[in-house]
């Protein structure tokens, strides 16, 4: 398997549009990078350049060491996975997968067990002899994998393959590519708009806005410690609550409640004494009982938890707009008002929106 | 080969189509084709104006449907349609007994001139094509029917094994 640097590479089309800016990245040997982001980010155009589909405007691509920035496609020696399988709907999935092999003139012999061994790893080899039609989504999207597990490429390519599924075969073909890079490991890259397939998959994230990499970790940094709102209000589910607050006199002043601050956050925050921040707050975290005056508008239930919509004491604005996560069953009624406190605070600069951390200043 | 590689040549025959069989049908057809639009000339004057030309027509167009079906059926192993590949060859050397044969003899009499219908070099042509399509198909139907046998008894011993 490989190592892939990408170097300073820049997207610019011809109409002088930008659609990615110094994206710096090394991916190790082995390791399934996935690249997340909201439509139009950038991330599947740079899956699209490491593949050699799209030129690279400026930077390099280095392959083991080796620039490939002006190597094409054919010879890259990486396979990819497209969202809408891009299979021959006139040939057998047993064709489908022995037809890369069988343009670069390979041993027919080998080809065949090549193919079984794909098809075996897949679950394919009852369905050898259909057409692709004859298939469901989940195993056409297996047929579109084993059409690269055969060529034993050096890096995967994955572009949002699972988003043509319903959520139940998302799920299910999700732990399969999990299973399969475990299985290989083999080094993969992989674009998804769904954060959950990001968490679930990646040993690393790198989540994109606008063109520009917002931040670079594991799925769990990425939770804890966001670099910045976008990756903060990006990652997670139902997504975190912002609230402008004052920093004043060791408190977090807003216009529904104060809050004491830790020494910890004390000392995080001690260059804002004075000066208004965003506090992030996921909903994850917002525990029933406390200080903070909340007016409930709407509750869901979800079994083990409950998902509280409202709004910070009295007033009805988008900025004190608030979602909890409860845990258990409650039954609360539209128009309740009830007090929550938050277990884990996160701190933004209002100007700059990158995360205040100990140390940071 | 060793005779791993001839398992593996006889198990790829589940997943793979037999193209040989089927593209000599298929070449076969075309072949006839090139000997139907030879035949006839129309400068000797109504010796082809026989019920024969109807029947020849007809007997192309059931012959390239027939032909066309076997190369389907062969693709996909089928021995008997082998078979019908063989019997279709032999009538194609047969057919050089029925029209160019007798028309290589004969002479018309057009204008007061005797005048040969059909050449040597018409006719050799005509025989280059119908033996060549005659070969195509019946190679094609013992390729077909040997690999359906090779097939059959891959299957069996698979079945075997897995039971």
């Amino acid at each position: 398997m490989a190592q892939l640097s990408l170097q300073h590479i820049d997207k610019i089309y011809d109409n002088n549009v930008q659609a990615v800016f110094d994206f710096n990245l090394d991916v190790k040997d082995g390791e399934l990078i996935v690249l997340v982001g909201p439509s139009g980010c950038g991330k599947s155009t740079t899956l699209r350049m490491v593949a050699g589909l799209e030129d690279i405007s400026a930077g390099h691509l280095l392959l083991d060491g080796k620039d490939i920035t002006q190597t094409p496609a054919k010879d890259r020696d990486m396979a990819m996975v497209f969202q809408n399988y891009a299979l021959y709907g006139h040939m057998t999935i047993y064709e489908n997968m022995a037809f890369s092999l069988t343009l670069r003139k390979e041993d027919p012999n080998v080809i065949h067990k090549k193919v079984l061994a794909a098809a075996e790893v897949l679950g394919l080899t009852s369905q050898l002899n259909k057409k692709p039609s004859q298939l469901s989504g989940g195993q056409r999207q297996r047929v579109a994998m084993g059409r690269s597990i055969v060529r034993n490429p050096k890096v995967f390519l994955f572009d949002e393959p699972l988003s043509n599924l319903d959520a139940k075969l998302r799920g299910a073909t999700r732990r399969e590519i999990l299973l399969l890079h475990k299985r290989l490991g083999a080094t993969m890259l992989y674009v998804t708009h769904d954060q959950t397939e990001a968490l679930t998959l990646a040993d690393r994230i790198v989540c994109m806005s606008m063109g520009h990499v917002q931040q670079v970790g594991t799925p769990l940094e990425l939770y804890d410690k966001p670099a910045n709102l976008f990756v903060a209000s990006f990652i997670g589910l139902p997504p975190m609550n912002f609230f402008d607050v004052k920093v004043d006199a060791g408190k977090l002043v807003h216009d529904e409640f104060s809050l004491e601050l830790t020494p910890e956050q004390k000392e995080t925050l001690k260059d804002y004494n004075g000066k208004e921040i965003t506090l992030g707050v996921r909903p994850e975290d917002i525990v029933a009982g406390g200080e903070i005056p909340v007016h409930v508008f709407s509750n869901e239930n979800l079994g083990m938890n409950t998902l509280v919509h409202g709004h910070l004491g009295n007033t009805n604005t988008p900025k004190n707009k608030i979602t909890a996560k409860l845990r258990g069953w409650c039954d609360y009624k539209e128009g309740d008002d009830i007090k929550v406190s938050f277990k884990t605070m996160h701190f933004f600069d209002k100007e700059t929106t990158n995360a205040i951390r100990k140390g940071d200043n | 080969m060793t005779s791993e590689e001839k398992t593996i040549q006889r198990d790829r025959m589940r997943f793979t189509k037999n193209k040989a069989s089927s593209g000599l049908a298929l070449l076969a057809i075309l072949l006839n084709v090139f000997y139907f639009v030879s035949i006839y000339k129309s400068d000797v004057g109504t010796y082809y104006y026989t019920i024969l030309i109807g029947a020849s027509i007809i007997y192309n167009l059931v012959f390239m449907l027939a032909v066309f079906l076997c190369s389907e059926g062969v693709k996909n192993y089928k021995a008997s349609f082998g078979y019908a590949m063989i019997v279709i060859g032999a009538l194609q050397i047969i057919r050089i007994f029925i029209l160019p044969m007798h028309a290589s003899k004969a002479t018309i009499v057009i204008k007061e001139v005797e005048t040969i219908v059909m050449g040597p070099g018409q006719f050799t042509r005509l025989l280059v094509y119908l033996i060549a399509s005659a070969a195509c198909l019946i190679a094609g139907g013992i390729i077909a029917i040997y690999k359906s046998r090779e097939l059959a008894q891959h299957e069996a011993a698979l079945e075997q094994k897995a039971a």
